[in-house]
């Protein structure tokens, strides 16, 4: 019963739940709202195999959720998005995947203008070192983006819009690393988001905030959405249910089961999902 | 009875303790390297004082170095007694210890992150470890094999085929055009600077690599993930990670180069008297030629030259001590805009 005494607890955060534009969508959609859509994708290192045959379609604009136990390949499904594995040793894969319906790995495809186009957020905040303002502008100033002397304003308005410019507006050429955590995750989502993402790829982005971090991260997505397009590794159940529109269950390599979040909380069909979101497998 | 013998033996027991007592012996200990210092530095001044009365001001400024005659009778100035036309001046040896440490310190950092950059990134495992022990046995080497090589070998092929090239491309505007014209027998400045850089080299790069290899993997994915190329990543986070740590490595290697006797005294055609004309030629620094004068030194019956020698050495002490200072505020200034890890010097 613990579980259902958990849900009325989310009820305060079941209008945004409600709201969300995408709540509803099946996932079988046609392919021109895909975003990202993995075909059979199968990888590992060297002997393990790590993803069995994941086919997994992320709506354009929506906030996919990645929920299942350590180990279960959430965030190597994540990292194989934006290529970030593809310099491991000893990695190898089948299958593909689909950004804006071309491979990420067909040669015409362009590794950093990919990335580009997909942020990343990592688990604890890895600001670059370097002042505040720089570190917000660093990927604009790579890709040659805009003009030096805009840099100013973009650096700004990105702060702005992660509600940081306030605590660092006079301290922009300081270093990031006074900054406390969460501050410092924030910064780093400036920084992402200075490059004009479609798609941000969250790894556990919230596991080492507090509370009241975690709050203003996770209102930044939603207010976000659906202008980007959101795929977000968590280990907190409760997290999943309030900001994410899908809900995907790996399980030991396997996506054992997708669809609305609603859906996989209220109502899985796996009995692995059932024990996962009612809290007796973890 | 046995009681007291037994109070007696504790409170001895006490009494040793206490003065051997960790904290004691860490504090000796702990004194022993700036004690060192201060004496060194104090019987360096004690050795020097007569030649520094005689020298005066004009040692920091006058380029001739002249012992003077030491078959006729010494005469006394200013209360100091030597030998009749002595006359010397540091200049040239201040300019070479500075410039050739330099140029080895220009040559070497470039080269030295490019090496450990390469050793930890690109190479795989088992050969990043041979060419780290390729480091270690360079850093090993006794400075004479290098003055040997660098005097035998490299200098003439450098004078042959080397020079006269840098001469030609270097275009003619200052501090470049130190570059230009006589191209030497390959006994020089730039021989040296180059000698030194290679000794220098293996200090640096180790550092770096181990600098290196702090850098959290997690910043640098941040830079990968923003679509860095491997490079800008390099240059935007993995360097300007390790700065502080790099200032200090670099002027380890600046210390070592700068007090560098051996190698430098034979690959530099340890010229006194004259400053070079231009990066080629033939030069001397302090460390060199106290080890090269000190032999004729010995044979002034009045002291005057080895006492000069004493106050060159001096001065070699001031010269390192500045630098070091220096970088440690530079260190200082630097580590309060950003840094992490590597303070340390």
């Amino acid at each position: 019963m613990m579980e259902w005494k958990e849900d009325t607890d989310m009820q305060s955060f079941g209008d945004l739940h409600q709201n969300a534009r995408f709540s509803e969508f099946n996932v079988e959609k046609d392919s021109s709202d895909l975003i990202i859509a993995t075909r059979g994708l199968t990888l590992g290192f060297g002997q393990k195999t790590v993803l069995s045959d994941i086919n997994l379609s992320v709506i354009r604009g929506s906030i996919t959720a990645l929920i299942g136990p350590s180990g279960s390949g959430k965030t190597t499904f994540l990292r194989s998005l934006n290529r970030m594995n593809d310099n491991v040793k000893g990695y190898w894969r089948k299958g593909d995947v689909l950004f804006n319906s071309s491979s990420i790995w067909s040669p015409d495809t362009d590794l950093l203008a990919l990335r580009r186009r997909m942020g990343m957020l990592f688990q604890r905040a890895n600001p670059f070192p370097m002042s505040i303002e720089h570190n917000v502008v660093a990927g604009v100033k790579a890709h040659n983006i805009a003009k030096k002397s805009q840099l100013k304003q973009i650096a700004r308005l990105r702060l702005e819009e992660v509600g940081l410019w306030g605590a660092v507006e006079n301290r922009l050429h300081d270093s990031p690393f006074r900054l406390s955590g969460g501050q410092q995750q924030l910064l780093c989502l400036a920084r992402a988001l200075a490059i004009g993402p479609d798609v941000l790829l969250l790894d556990e982005p919230t596991s080492a905030l507090d509370p009241i971090s975690i709050e203003a991260v996770e209102n930044l997505i939603l207010d976000l959405s659906p202008a980007i397009s959101f795929i977000v590794v968590t280990h907190n159940l409760a997290q999943a249910r309030r900001i994410s529109h899908n809900t995907a269950f790996f399980y030991e390599g396997q996506l054992k089961e997708y669809g609305p979040t609603k859906r996989i909380f209220n109502d899985p069909s796996h009995p692995e999902t059932q024990r996962y979101v009612s809290g007796r497998m973890g | 009875m046995s009681q007291t013998t037994t109070i007696r033996g504790n409170n001895q027991r006490k009494l040793l303790k206490g003065l051997l007592s960790v904290r004691n012996i860490s504090r000796i200990t702990a004194l022993i390297p700036p004690a060192a210092l201060v004496f060194v530095t104090a019987i360096l001044f004690v050795e020097a004082l007569p030649a520094i009365k005689y020298n005066g001001l004009g040692f920091l400024n006058h380029t001739q170095w002249r012992p003077g005659n030491f078959y006729v009778n010494p005469v006394t100035t200013n209360g100091v007694s030597h030998p009749v036309g002595a006359s010397y001046g540091a200049l040239p040896l201040i300019l070479g210890t500075i410039e050739s440490a330099v140029l080895a310190l220009v040559i070497a950092v470039p080269i030295s992150i490019g090496a450990a950059l390469v050793i930890v990134q690109k190479l795989p495992d088992r050969f990043s470890q041979g060419v780290g022990l390729f480091l270690e046995i360079l850093a090993g080497i006794p400075s004479v094999i290098f003055g040997l090589w660098g005097t035998l070998t490299l200098g003439p092929i450098l004078a042959r085929d080397v020079f006269p090239y840098i001469s030609r491309i270097v275009p003619n505007i200052p501090i470049f055009n130190f570059f230009k014209g006589n191209t030497g027998h390959g006994e020089g400045l730039l021989t040296s600077g180059i000698v030194l850089a290679i000794m220098v080299i293996p200090i640096i790069a180790s550092t770096s690599r181990d600098l290196l290899r702090q850098v959290p993997r997690l910043t640098k994915e941040g830079g990968t993930a923003l679509g860095f190329t491997d490079w800008e990543t390099n240059k935007l986070v993995a360097l300007p990670w390790i700065r502080t740590g790099m200032i200090g490595a670099s002027v380890l290697g600046l210390a070592r180069a700068l007090g560098e006797t051996m190698a430098v005294a034979m690959t530099s055609g340890a010229v006194l008297g004259a400053n070079p004309s231009n990066a080629f030629l033939p030069m001397t620094t302090i460390a060199a030629t106290i080890v090269s004068q000190l032999d004729s030194a010995l044979t002034d019956a009045t002291g005057l030259a080895t006492r000069t020698l004493a106050e060159g050495a001096l001065l070699l002490t001031v010269i390192t001590l500045v630098t070091n200072i220096a970088a440690r505020l530079l260190v200082r200034k630097v580590s309060s805009t950003a840094l992490p890890i590597g303070r340390g010097i």
